[in-house]
């Protein structure tokens, strides 16, 4: 997703409240997490699950929170997924970038790559892919969902090489 | 001295100051010791204690947040300590009741036998503190008075085997009570 569109998501989410941005990098969504570490809104974490976690006593403390990833942090967070975020609804946004989305991406992204719509699915985190077009559309349904105390994902796919 | 009689010992201190507590044995002591709104206890999510609890910490700057993790459960997360160090959360209590030892598993070892959790932290510039008798928790609350976070206090505990009761209270009802309470 271009740089614009990225930076347009961020500035969509701070006029919307939500306050903390915490995350493990991801190249995928490097424009967002550029633009929100010059705003000094973002928290960089050692893992993904950690990031959760703060975003977590964060938003239990009226501060709403998103949390991004790449899809393979997304699976080393699973189990905090089930065990915290929805076990407790705690309503949290999940941006996940997601590699593997094309077929000839490097080995390592593969095999999440292609299980990724799956593994949301099956764990019960309602999700919408963001494109250029429906990307607020996208967004205004990630709001409503906290909105109503549920948990959410949003997913940006890795459309070019490196 | 056991883990359910030093919690007992700081539970004696602390009033509606939030506690964030690790899921296992150390939140069901909590939860029988002294239920309270202000207590989260984790019943999943192992490992990530001080990472709730630093997120707590940084929205509620005028309060004094306490984390009561094991050894077991930091050790899976000790990637979160160079977090909370580099942040710097004044408010921020972590407490970590080291029995080296996974109890709610089976006693299982840790590393804390062979390791000193104590040092990392001092390298982070946690204020450290290693208490081992009843005395020294109570010195320990006299000493933090004045003392900015983050702050550590390491309790070494015997393994014990008497068990708590489970959480009978739904986690959404524990999260609920929680939010309400950080709202005083």
């Amino acid at each position: 997703m271009k740089k614009s569109f990225q930076i347009e998501i961020f500035d969509f989410f701070l006029k919307h409240k939500i306050e903390n941005f915490i995350g493990v990098p991801d190249s995928t969504l490097k424009h967002f997490i550029s633009y929100g570490l010059e705003k000094k809104k973002i928290i960089i974490t050692t893992r993904e699950e950690e990031a959760i976690g703060i975003a977590s006593g964060m938003t239990m403390s009226d501060s709403n929170s998103l949390v991004f990833m790449q899809n393979a942090g997304f699976a080393n967070s699973i189990s905090t997924i089930t065990s915290l975020v929805e076990l407790y609804k705690i309503p949290l946004i999940f941006l996940i970038g997601w590699r593997g989305y094309l077929k000839n991406d490097a080995p390592e992204h593969l095999k999440i790559g292609k299980i990724q719509p799956d593994l949301l699915k099956i764990i019960g985190l309602p999700s919408k892919t963001l494109s250029q077009k429906n990307w607020k559309n996208s967004c205004v349904w990630a709001l409503k969902k906290i909105q109503k105390n549920q948990p959410c994902a949003l997913i940006v796919k890795r459309e070019f090489y490196d | 001295m056991i883990r359910k009689e030093a919690m007992r010992l700081i539970l004696a201190k602390i009033n509606s100051e939030p506690i964030v507590s690790a899921n296992g044995f150390i939140s069901r002591d909590l939860f029988e010791l002294k239920d309270k709104p202000s207590n989260f206890y984790m019943i999943g999510s192992m490992g990530l204690a001080s990472s709730i609890g630093l997120g707590v910490a940084l929205k509620n700057p005028k309060k004094k947040n306490f984390v009561f993790d094991g050894d077991g459960s930091i050790l899976m997360n000790l990637g979160s300590l160079t977090t909370i160090a580099s942040l710097k959360p004044k408010n921020f209590i972590h407490i970590i009741f080291d029995n080296a030892s996974h109890e709610s598993t089976g006693g299982q070892p840790t590393v804390t036998s062979k390791i000193r959790i104590k040092n990392i932290a001092k390298s982070l510039n946690y204020k450290v503190f290693e208490v081992k008798t009843k005395n020294e928790i109570e010195n320990f609350f006299r000493k933090i008075s004045s003392t900015v976070g983050p702050i550590m206090l390491i309790v070494k505990v015997q393994k014990s085997i008497i068990v708590s009761k489970r959480i009978d209270i739904s986690p959404t009802k524990i999260k609920n009570r929680f939010i309400d309470s950080l709202k005083n």
